[in-house]
């Protein structure tokens, strides 16, 4: 029984070996592989399914692990969420492969072995292992924004990446470090117990180990001033990658950061509250910054994740004050960023897909009048992605705003919406260069594959997700999924 | 079947707005006709049902269509109510409806845009009943808002003349300010309310727990909204501009039921008003003024149909004295004997009108006693009827009202309606005179005119004839049988008879001295009056009170609007956007400086935030202090 819930994980970590035994072999074109790699996800995210009424916590294989990994309703609802994005990165993507040469059987395998560090690290327990499974997901990470590895600016971003990313990691181990040693253990019900026992005064070591562990976990969200090589990286990055980043390996560090904040430090969260805000003000002004002053979408779209990040800091901050719906809030703002990401990204890889340009503003005049069904949805993404209503951008955007007045913080809920007109500028910068320009091409026909299939769906997941939740009775819609959100957050403690 | 009375017109209306638009150029006569004027005589049936229903069992009828709005405390349902006053009136508001409806179709027969009217008109219909069986203010006020936009719709009719539109948007605009003053006034009644429902039941029941300065203010602000419907002084100027509209639509909307609505309303809240009768004396003055006021204008206008428009806000005026003093029933009497003679006068001079080829002015007109006899006998009948000649309707229902205004001591009030019955037997005799028995200047050759024009005068002049006898009150042998019928809360002033004969023979006496001198004046050679002293000048042009609008209201807000769009949104609000928004960039470029894809520099940003943490911890935990 307890087996059953492994067996998404040991799934795509098979379906990574196999991927990667298979890869010297020619006659499996690309698209084989994709499917090989999309199978195994598949499976993993339907027994996931399965298995979300989980009512009881327990540990994965105790007398062997002891307690390092937790089976709980959070993890298997976050699990499903990287299968998922796995599972539509790869589907969205396959145009663009094929229209790569650089792409092998390789480039799947360290795809789900990523998959796999985040699923670990979604039932991580333990500072150790958590360590573990970020890095196995992170140097999955590496190697693939590097997978170009003749074009000077992907490899360059790599090592960007790579040098930053060890060093964050060294600090990572110095904090965990820090941690044992004041509390003599790793397991996070441990470093619960001593939290909770101990006199404030005499917890000075652990109170800067957990710093130190903050300050890794504000570098892989991109927060200012721990961002800076967000852009770089997420313009050097192959799209595919780009959009995995941006959307899947985002929601896997915050999985963890809401595992760290609400089991182990909830009783010391006011300790940094004003440093986390801070940091949070400077992430949505850095960020948006960095984004108005782009030319090229993509690094656009890097600089505006930035700022994503920083809504999701101020509901992280939120929980710290112990508002009940921010944790709830955080989830959801991850999967609307997640869709309106997977859409927008989709759709650069689509075009990127067919000619071999950087795409800038200026690439986009007239594209409403040579591919009037992209334009839209890709103004669709756009309107999501500054949160405008009856997108589902705009309902995430409200949950983590109310959450953040109702636990007191309306300055910071002021900032965010004012980041978020700003945000208006870049992004319709964009629907307008779509829309206000002639061309002279004549409309092309839209191509029906699964890359555009996806994409729709994701155009009117957008819609659904903003307005469904009212039109249409008895469908899960954005109320029932924060319910659910709930529940997970509930699993937790 | 309450239900179907307020829906079937507006079910119509968007049929007929369909039909017209799926092909506008089409002519449809027939079609349009059997609509339009079919749905009226249904529920003009309906609504004799319903009246008889309501005489016989004497109780109210109620019926919900459904929850509208369920807000908390806040349940408005989309309810519908018959009682006594509203029955009367949803009676003769179809039945006159009808009428105009079948003259309208003769009337408009051969304009491009026949189904378009139709569908206006219905959807007028429908407005005006749902103002009139609303439940609750809310519905009401929709209902109201409602007439205001098919009035809009229909003064605007010949929309290719940009005066017309001119005329729709004044009256939509002046209405609209009264709608203002109409919402404030609901919204206070319900917050003074404090949620103890909103149906006109509740709020009679609980209107004693709102204090008397409160309810002042609700009753003039409500009040408000009267004067822009009803065209009172201030917000009266409206309505002879709404003459441009097609006579028809004079008839129906601004002579017979629109602009009623304001002394319906009143009426509605006569609960609320008797708990403030120095707001009622208030409302009496004005009507007051605005009945003398307009008789003075109308004497010197040559518009046939913006006489009728003054003399029908003076008509009006004649309801609010009623109204303002406490004599629901009474108003609501003339309402419903004016709604007949005033809607005969202009059919009457649509007929005309369109006889003589679209001619409006009276001194070009002339000599049709003879040639247009039916017409001059309806319209006589009519005339008598408005100057309050007995036995015909008028007589009886102005008497009441400027009785009511003796009796209750308010004898400026009195003194002033007096007059203005004698100024309003002149003009309308004058016009009379002028049109039927003067000669004429010129030969005219008629138009002929269609039966459907000409046949519902006869059954409104025959209403004006006997109408009044549902009132007759005691002094001269009748039971007040509207009156009694009502049971609004009136406020009865005693009097005795022979006071009542003397005011009454008055009264006559000063119509028929009106109706002799504009025999002297204008039965053989009338002239047109010239601007020829200041008083005749300042009277001709309306005492400029259009001009003073302008110079005072219109002048100063467009001097404003153009401040605000040339100087305070250039220079100042888009210059300090301007400003941020250049700040904002110029900040943005220097900060993508610290992005210059070195790796060391990057580094170097994650250790000084390392350091900034540390040096965070330190002073947060106390380590140096």
């Amino acid at each position: 029984m307890e087996s059953f819930f492994a067996l998404p994980m040991l799934l795509v970590l098979f379906g990574a070996f196999i991927l990667m035994l298979l890869s010297h072999k020619k006659n499996i074109s690309l698209k084989g592989f994709n499917y090989i790699g999309v199978f195994f996800l598949s499976i993993a995210a339907i027994i996931e399914y399965t298995t979300l009424s989980l009512e009881s916590n327990f540990y994965l294989y105790e007398t062997l692990f002891g307690h390092m990994f937790i089976v709980d309703k959070f993890a298997t609802l976050f699990d499903l969420m990287f299968t998922m994005g796995a599972i539509l990165t790869l589907l969205v993507n396959s145009d663009y492969f094929k229209s790569r040469s650089y792409f092998s059987g390789e480039y799947f395998a360290l795809l789900l072995f990523s998959v796999f560090g985040m699923m670990m690290l979604s039932h991580a327990h333990e500072l150790l292992t958590v360590f573990i499974s970020l890095e196995i997901a992170s140097l999955s990470i590496y190697t693939l924004v590097g997978f170009h590895k003749n074009k000077r600016v992907s490899s360059e971003a790599m090592m960007k990446y790579m040098i930053l990313g060890s060093m964050t990691g060294a600090i990572f181990m110095l904090g965990v470090a820090l941690i044992y040693g004041a509390v003599g253990s790793t397991s996070l019900d441990q470093i619960a117990i001593y939290v909770n026992t101990t006199p404030l005064a005499d917890m000075t070591l652990l109170i800067v180990g957990a710093s130190f562990l903050m300050v890794t976990i504000m570098f892989k969200l991109g927060a200012v001033p721990f961002h800076s090589w967000v852009i770089d990286v997420y313009h050097g990055a192959p799209y595919p990658i780009t959009m995995f980043m941006a959307s899947t390996f985002k929601i896997a560090i915050f999985a963890i950061t809401l595992r760290l904040y609400i089991v182990s430090f909830t009783e010391i969260n006011f300790i940094w509250i004003e440093l986390l805000q801070g940091i949070t003000i400077l992430t949505l002004i850095g960020g948006s910054w960095l984004a108005i002053s782009q030319n090229l979408v993509k690094r656009m779209l890097a600089g505006s994740s930035i700022v994503h990040s920083g809504y999701l800091l101020i509901g992280i901050s939120s929980i710290g004050l112990g508002s009940e719906m921010a944790a709830p809030a955080v989830m959801f703002y991850l999967i609307a960023y997640f869709i309106s990401a997977v859409g927008s990204f989709g759709i650069l890889s689509f075009i990127a897909s067919q000619s071999k340009r950087q795409m800038r503003y200026e690439d986009f005049k007239g594209f409403a009048n040579r591919r009037p069904y992209m334009a839209l949805m890709m103004s669709i993404f756009m309107l999501s992605l500054a949160g405008f209503p009856s997108t589902i951008g705009f309902l995430g955007k409200f949950y983590i705003f109310s959450s953040a007045i109702g636990s007191g913080q309306i300055l910071l809920a002021g900032l965010g919406i004012l980041t978020a007109f700003i945000s208006v500028f870049y992004y319709f910068k964009l629907i307008a260069m779509m829309y206000f320009y002639e061309s002279d091409d004549k409309q092309k026909i839209f191509p029906i594959n699964v890359s555009t299939i996806i994409i729709t769906i994701m155009a009117i997941t957008v819609i659904w997700g903003g307005i469904g939740t009212s039109l249409i009775p008895f469908v899960p819609g954005a109320d029932s999924f924060i319910s659910f959100a709930k529940e997970a957050i509930n699993s937790l403690s | 079947m309450l239900n179907l009375i307020v829906i079937l017109p507006f079910f119509s209306a968007l049929l007929l707005a369909l039909i017209y638009l799926s092909n506008p150029k089409q002519k449809r006569y027939q079609l349009y006709t059997t609509i339009g004027v079919g749905t009226i005589l249904t529920i003009t049936l309906f609504s004799l049902f319903i009246l008889l229903e309501v005489v016989q069992n004497g109780k109210t009828l109620h019926t919900t269509l459904f929850t509208w709005l369920s807000l908390g405390e806040l349940q408005i349902e989309l309810a519908f109510r018959a009682d006594k006053l509203s029955v009367v009136m949803i009676s003769f508001i179809t039945f006159i409806g009808s009428l105009i409806h079948i003259y309208a179709a003769g009337y408009m027969k051969d304009d491009t845009g026949y189904g378009k009217f139709f569908s206006y008109f219905n959807l007028f219909m429908g407005s005006m009943l749902l103002l009139v069986l609303a439940n609750n203010p809310i519905i009401m006020f929709i209902g109201w808002e409602l007439v205001g936009v098919s009035s809009y719709l229909l003064i605007g009719f010949y929309h290719k003349e940009s005066a017309n539109i001119t005329a729709a948007n004044k009256a939509f605009i002046l209405n609209r300010v009264g709608d203002f003053g109409f919402i404030m006034g609901i919204a206070l009644l319900f917050i003074s309310l404090e949620g103890s429902g909103f149906s006109f039941e509740d709020i009679e029941a609980n209107i004693f727990s709102i204090d008397s300065e409160k309810l002042s203010l609700i009753g003039i602000l409500l009040f408000v909204g009267a004067m822009g419907k009803s065209a009172q002084i201030p917000l009266y100027v409206w309505l002879p501009d709404a003459m441009a509209g097609p006579t028809p639509v004079s008839a129906l909307i601004h002579a017979a039921t629109m602009v009623t609505a304001g002394v319906y309303m009143v009426s509605r809240y006569s609960f609320l008003y008797e708990q403030i009768p120095d707001v009622g004396v208030f409302i009496a003055y004005i009507g007051a003024f605005s009945a003398l006021f307009a008789a003075i204008i109308a004497s010197y206008q040559s518009d046939i149909k913006k006489i009728l428009a003054y003399s029908t806000m003076s008509q009006l005026g004649y309801m609010f004295i009623a109204v303002g003093l406490g004599a629901y029933s009474s108003g609501i009497f003339h309402v419903f004997t004016h709604a007949f003679f005033k809607a005969l006068l202009f059919m009457g001079a649509g007929a005309v009108i369109v006889a003589l080829h679209h001619e409006q002015n009276i001194f070009k007109m002339g000599t049709l006693k003879t040639k247009l006899k039916l017409i001059y006998i309806t319209m006589f009948i009519a005339t008598l009827a408005i100057s309050g000649i007995p036995p015909f309707a008028g007589f009886f229902s102005k008497d009441a009202i400027l009785v009511t205004a003796f009796a209750s001591e308010h004898y400026t009030l009195w003194a002033m309606g007096s007059l203005t019955a004698g100024l309003t037997a002149f003009y309308m005799f004058r016009l009379i005179f002028t049109v039927f028995h003067a000669q004429a200047k010129k030969e005219h050759s008629l138009q002929s005119l269609p039966k459907s024009m000409t046949y519902p005068l006869v059954v409104l002049a025959f209403g004006s004839s006997v109408a009044g006898f549902l009132g007759v009150n005691s002094a001269y042998g009748g039971d007040m049988l509207i009156n009694s019928f009502l049971s609004l809360p009136d406020r009865v002033h005693p009097i005795s008879h022979t006071t009542e004969y003397i005011l009454g023979s008055l009264n006559v006496l000063l119509a028929l001295g009106g109706m002799g001198l504009a025999y002297k004046l204008f039965a053989k050679n009338p002239k047109e009056p010239q601007e020829s002293t200041i008083y005749k000048k300042i009277v001709i042009n309306k005492f400029y009170i259009d001009e003073i609008y302008t110079v005072l209201i219109i002048k100063p807000l467009l001097l404003l609007s153009h401040f605000i769009a040339d100087v305070l949104e250039k220079r100042v609000f888009d210059a300090l956007i301007d400003t941020t928004v250049w700040l904002y960039l110029g900040a943005s470029k220097q900060f993508i400086k610290l992005q210059n894809a070195k790796v060391r520099y990057y580094a170097l940003y994650i250790l000084s935030g390392l350091s900034f943490i540390s040096l965070y911890l330190i002073f947060k935990l106390g380590v140096i202090s």
